[in-house]
């Protein structure tokens, strides 16, 4: 009897490439002082031009116009960025006075209010919504939208109909590939937190680099190419960042989780490429787009040159698939303006806006670009994952033009032991689910 | 430090340039009265408040036509907001949303000879 096989599995193989990450990186970007009406301004002419073109195809007959241009009664087209006057939205003040709290003053519920309105504006003059074709519980600040109406004689704009960006072009999927090759997706990691169950990450690490299971699970591992992770994975404990110095029993609880990190991520990146983006509890800067963590926190891993350290947003390319993710930040702000049944439409939201991150830089700090505005999405991806969300969720939606996006949402490692797996023949998706409790019945 | 007081009082009456941009051509319409002390040439020049830059008294003629087309510049809404860069800057990124703004613009801020920041940097 046979006790080893002899078959030794090799990993698949796979192209990667990020290029698109450039647009994320702040390195060659000079702080001369400017204010966010730059970002504001780039967003507004790219997305306008845009919209002008998609314009004539909507409603050929209707002129269109600047909103100081508006005549009472006369129907056109304008073109601008919402504004959503919220009655509850938190004061930048209110957290300025209280700046020296621990724990983070605004607790994240949803600050929408039936009073809340819509305001269109472009740099010319603003101008109030009416009509209930425009819902203010779905929209929020910074999405760039052409609206159809009309003056009325109180002033406001009576919305008759909305055009939104849509879906990007999108490149070709090929289809020619004949395997099942994966790519895991997984977030929350949370290391140095209560809850956080090391086991739980060393049986994925285990799985991923085939020490788990028998043949056939080892075969299942070999098809796994790339792995992703999507933010907050370290979670440290609040009551050392008070901005006091630490003792030096305290620093080495600082960076334990650190250390323990980059102890599995060398083990994970032995074996196949791995991706890790910061996400907001992470020790990058705090605005978007977060920079990659540095290299310097994981020593043991990042000699490897599968080993990647990527800014969120994180765009690449397997295998001529286009994947487009973030840690979660853009989602959760949504949550707190605006509502929907489910978080995968904040996300199918966002990329029928165009814009990976509308509320930025009203309510989700951004850096300040002049020239251009990183978030707005101009290819389509063939998937849009979400991190550091609360349960899984995926869909599969399909553009005007034929695109077919892949939309997940990832759940918090630490909370659920599920991570997420992407077949790049078929945009297919499972769960990679792993329990450490031992029932007793 | 009396001419001082007297030309930041005359600052705060005037009224701005052409905040519009390219629909009125129209000048500075208040006039600041040049205090004696003050080395001034050709006093009799209107010399807007705008000639402040970077805190000192900008009393030379070098405000010159060329000076007032970049400030043109500055103040036509197409090209965004001018504030927070450099005039090359914002000119480069007209050029880069297809804007098709004027050559003669890049030109002068090529040559050195004018200045390179917008009209309000520094004073907002």
């Amino acid at each position: 009897m046979e006790i080893d096989s002899e078959k030794i599995h090799e990993r698949k193989q796979s192209d990667y490439n990020s290029l698109q990450d450039e647009r994320f990186e702040i390195q060659k970007e000079m702080y001369r002082g400017q204010q966010y009406s730059q970002i504001y301004f780039a967003r507004l002419h790219l997305m306008r031009t845009l919209l002008y073109s998609l314009a004539p195809t909507w409603k050929s007959h209707l002129p269109v116009c600047k909103v100081l241009g508006l005549e009472k009664g006369k129907e056109c087209i304008i073109v601008g960025t919402l504004f959503k006057h919220m009655k509850l939205k938190p004061c930048v003040l209110d957290e300025y006075s209280k700046e020296r709290s621990v724990t983070p003053l605004v607790k994240p519920h949803n600050f929408m209010h039936p009073d809340d309105n819509l305001i269109l504006e472009d740099e010319s003059g603003r101008v109030k919504l009416a009509g209930s074709a425009l819902s203010p519980a779905i929209y929020v600040t910074g999405v760039v939208v052409a609206l159809h109406g009309k003056e009325t004689n109180a002033g406001e704009f009576f919305v008759e109909d909305v055009l939104e960006a849509g879906l990007p072009p999108q490149i070709e999927r090929p289809i020619d590939l004949q395997e099942d090759k994966y790519v895991v997706l997984l977030s929350g990691l949370c290391i140095g937190s209560k809850s956080a169950n090391p086991l739980q990450f060393q049986l994925l690490v285990d799985h991923i680099t085939g020490h788990l299971g028998d043949e056939e699970e080892q075969g299942l591992a070999a098809q796994i190419v790339h792995v992703v992770i999507a933010g907050n994975s370290f979670e440290f404990p609040r009551k050392l960042i008070n901005g006091q110095n630490l003792a030096s029993k305290d620093q080495s609880t600082l960076y334990e989780p650190i250390k323990e990190l980059d102890i599995m991520l060398s083990q994970i990146a032995a074996g196949v490429s791995v991706d890790i983006m910061p996400g907001t509890n992470d020790p990058a800067n705090f605005a978007l787009p977060q920079q990659p963590l540095n290299r310097c926190l994981f020593p043991g891993s990042s000699p490897y040159n599968t080993f990647r350290s990527c800014t969120n947003p994180h765009s690449f390319d397997v295998d001529n698939i286009r994947f487009l993710g973030t840690s979660g930040q853009n989602i959760d702000d949504l949550g707190k303006y605006s509502e929907a049944k489910s978080k995968l439409d904040f996300v199918e939201r966002t990329l029928r806006w165009r814009h990976l991150a509308p509320t930025a830089p009203n309510t989700l700090g951004c850096y300040p670009f002049t020239d251009r505005d990183p978030f707005l999405i101009e290819t389509c991806p063939h998937v849009y994952f979400v991190g550091n969300q609360d349960k899984y969720d995926n869909r599969l939606i399909k553009g005007s033009e034929g695109q077919l996006v892949r939309l997940i949402c990832i759940p918090k490692f630490c909370e659920t032991g599920i991570a997420v797996a992407v077949n790049l023949r078929n945009l297919e998706c499972h769960t990679l689910s792993f329990s450490t409790q031992i029932n007793q019945s | 430090m009396a001419t001082t007081a007297k030309n930041l009082k005359g600052f705060y009456k005037q009224t701005k340039s052409n905040i519009t941009g390219g629909i009125s051509k129209s000048k500075p319409s208040s006039r600041k009265v040049a205090p004696k002390h003050a080395a001034a040439q050709g006093s009799d020049v209107t010399q807007p408040a705008a000639l402040i830059s970077h805190g000192s008294v900008d009393l030379n003629e070098d405000y010159d036509k060329e000076e007032e087309m970049l400030r043109q510049f500055d103040m036509n809404i197409t090209y965004g907001p001018c504030l927070g860069m450099t005039r090359l800057d914002r000119w480069q990124r007209a050029v880069r949303l297809g804007m098709n703004p004027p050559n003669e613009i890049e030109k002068l801020l090529k040559t050195g000879k004018v200045q390179q920041d917008c009209l309000w940097q520094g004073r907002v």
